[in-house]
């Protein structure tokens, strides 16, 4: 078994060749952009068809699946060495956001410096896009539509709490009246338990059966009324956390408010985030390179 | 009738002249220790004057001077010259025929205000306090040189009983002679004065009395600040929180993150370090109301100087007392007033100043 077994005209060999000089030559430009710290370049690298696509606007360009997969296991290294650049960019346009690197290439990002922040998603430094935790993400845009209406997000429930509060207030208040009341009501029921017995009136009975569930009524109050005041500092404390988060989202809107206008600018701006980082490097070099 | 001690005449006379000319050298001393209060414009001389003064024993078998000051009116007299030096005229002394005495009132502030000095048996010094309420707002004490304001007391006094007849700027002028006089003192004669919540520098650290906080107590404060131009912003090592106030000024509620005791302290920052945090209180309800309401987690701890045996100045220890969360604003759940343990320090217990 001498005989190279043939690929069309190609000798095999030659074909391996082709594809490792391919490799090689990735790695090369790669190693050379890293050295460089162009990192456009290396975005570019990383991702052939989304640059190709949202840059250099050709959507033909085909990601070259002989070289995608060299850097894989990289990806975390990559990750924070391109976060330097990426986040110095994020700061002046997103200056409310803030990030952690929990492990190496890895950030979570807050929103906000103030009392409280939420955690609110991550930054994919590959991708230049931001992971937002779906569901504070729908708090926000939903914060936004009631605001519209000059509504709070929490406003309904607070209201219900407080609403409740008020009357467990009033319970507690109102003991000495419901004491009189229920003396008033013992002794109309001892008049009329008096004349009960065989020969009771229907009248009678009911009379007396009204005073009892009155009574009962009383009672039930009364035990509200003793639980009321923990039951009021329960509520405080649940009013408390949900104005809390109020704060914290009219915090985030004014952030972007500030920032971008509108929540949909926002929106716009983050589809748009490759594209503009992309081209705020080219932008950065440009002028390094006129000044010099 | 025999006398068993035999004198003459002229020997009975003479014991008589003797201690006539006694008592009467002692009103001479008293005259000419009055005129020094009176007339030195040397700062060392009049503290001189009123220190002998007060202790200044009138009392003679023989030669009796029924018209005099007492000691509280010489503490007054001294504030009075001293800021007299030092052209300073928001405070003026006034007599009080009434009650016999000296009584201290502000020029600047359309208000009936009387400030004496009252004496506290057992406590060195003597006591500036409002004739309504009697809360010393500073403890004066001249042996020791010391120079102690009272931070319950000027909240007390200015937060809760004032703010709301007046405004801050007339608040703080009221303020300002009572600072001028601790500063000369300072300066000029070498006291060691503590100006508790009226400090201004940006480092001083006004430590809250109760040993912790809980983080409730800075929840409420952010929801306050909600739709409002203030922010509170979290401190980057989560040791606390900041009220950006606008105009560069700030106010951190924070604890050192290595220190173990977790010590909580305001600390007022601005541009010009010329507000304690007493001024931030006066000017900015929203700290206002949220520290009244939260006065029993909040209050100020009220350092007392200690003094050794030998009645030497060592150290300014933290102290049983703190600023008492006045029952009319307070808030406080039952378990937060049962759980705050005075701090443990090494001076004695002392009684509280209100109830004496």
């Amino acid at each position: 078994m001498t005989s190279e077994p043939k690929n069309g005209a190609q000798p095999i060999s030659e074909m391996i060749n082709q594809a490792i000089k391919q490799k090689v030559d990735y790695l090369d430009v790669l190693r050379k952009a890293i050295t460089d710290h162009a990192d456009e370049k290396i975005y570019a690298l990383l991702d052939q068809r989304r640059y190709a696509a949202e840059i250099m606007h050709r959507e033909e360009q085909m990601n070259d699946t002989g070289v995608m997969g060299l850097v894989d296991d990289l990806t975390d290294q990559l990750s924070n060495y391109l976060s330097t650049k990426l986040i110095k960019y994020l700061s002046k346009t997103y200056p409310f956001f803030y990030y952690e690197e929990y492990q190496t290439g890895h950030y979570r990002i807050y929103f906000g410096n103030w009392w409280d922040r939420r955690q609110f998603g991550e930054l994919d430094v590959l991708n230049i896009r931001f992971v937002f935790d779906q569901g504070e993400y729908q708090k926000l845009a939903e914060s936004f539509e009631l605001n519209r209406d000059g509504k709070r997000y929490n406003g309904a429930k607070i209201d219900k709490l407080s609403k409740e509060n008020d009357r467990l207030q009033g319970l507690i208040d109102s003991g000495d009246e419901r004491a009189a009341k229920k003396e008033e009501l013992q002794a109309e029921l001892k008049e009329a338990s008096a004349r009960n017995g065989l020969f009771e009136s229907s009248k009678n009975r009911e009379t007396r059966e009204s005073i009892v569930s009155q009574l009962s009524e009383l009672e039930d109050q009364e035990e509200q009324a003793r639980t009321a005041s923990g039951k009021i500092k329960e509520n405080n404390q649940l009013v408390l956390e949900l104005s809390k988060e109020n704060t914290i989202l009219s915090y985030e809107r004014k952030s972007i408010t500030d920032t971008f206008g509108s929540f949909e600018d926002f929106e716009q701006e983050n589809r748009n985030l490759y594209a503009n980082y992309l081209q705020s490097l080219v932008g950065s070099g440009k002028q390094v390179i006129d000044h010099d | 009738m025999t006398s068993q001690m035999v004198t003459s005449a002229s020997q009975q006379v003479a014991s008589l002249t003797d201690a006539l000319a006694a008592g009467l050298k002692r009103g001479e001393q008293y005259v000419a220790l009055l005129n020094q209060l009176a007339t030195t414009s040397d700062e060392e001389e009049l503290l001189a004057a009123a220190s002998q003064l007060i202790d200044f024993d009138l009392q003679d078998a023989y030669v009796k001077f029924p018209q005099h000051y007492e000691p509280e009116d010489y503490y007054l007299l001294l504030v009075g010259r001293l800021l007299e030096l030092a052209g300073e005229d928001d405070l003026t002394v006034k007599p009080d025929p009434a009650h016999q005495r000296l009584t201290m009132h502000l020029t600047s502030f359309k208000n009936n205000y009387t400030f004496c000095f009252e004496r506290k048996r057992n406590r060195p010094g003597a006591f500036f306090a409002e004739q309504g309420d009697h809360e010393p707002l500073f403890n004066l004490d001249l042996t020791h040189k010391l120079l102690q304001f009272n931070n319950r007391a000027l909240v007390d006094f200015l937060i809760v009983k004032e703010i709301n007849h007046r405004n801050d700027l007339e608040l703080r002028a009221l303020l300002k002679p009572l600072v001028t006089f601790a500063n000369l003192l300072a300066d000029k004669l070498a006291f060691t004065i503590n100006l508790g919540i009226l400090a201004t520098e940006n480092e001083a650290k006004f430590k809250l009395a109760s040993p912790d906080l809980k983080l409730t107590v800075i929840d409420r404060l952010f929801v306050q600040t909600a739709e409002t131009a203030a922010a509170l912003l979290s401190l980057p090592k989560n040791n606390g929180a900041k009220l950006v106030l606008g105009e560069g000024v700030a106010l951190t509620l924070a604890f050192d993150p290595d220190d173990f005791s977790r010590q909580w302290y305001f600390t007022v920052a601005d541009p010009d370090a010329k507000l304690s945090f007493l001024d931030v209180l006066l000017h900015y309800s929203l700290v206002r109301n949220w520290y009244l309401g939260n006065r029993g987690a909040l209050a100020i701890m009220d350092s007392r100087f200690s003094l050794k045996p030998e009645n030497e100045v060592v150290s300014e220890a933290p102290v049983v007392k703190d600023e008492a969360p006045a029952s009319a604003v307070e808030e406080t759940e039952g378990e937060e007033a049962a759980e705050k343990k005075p701090a443990s320090a090494s001076a004695e217990p002392e009684k509280e100043d209100a109830d004496a």
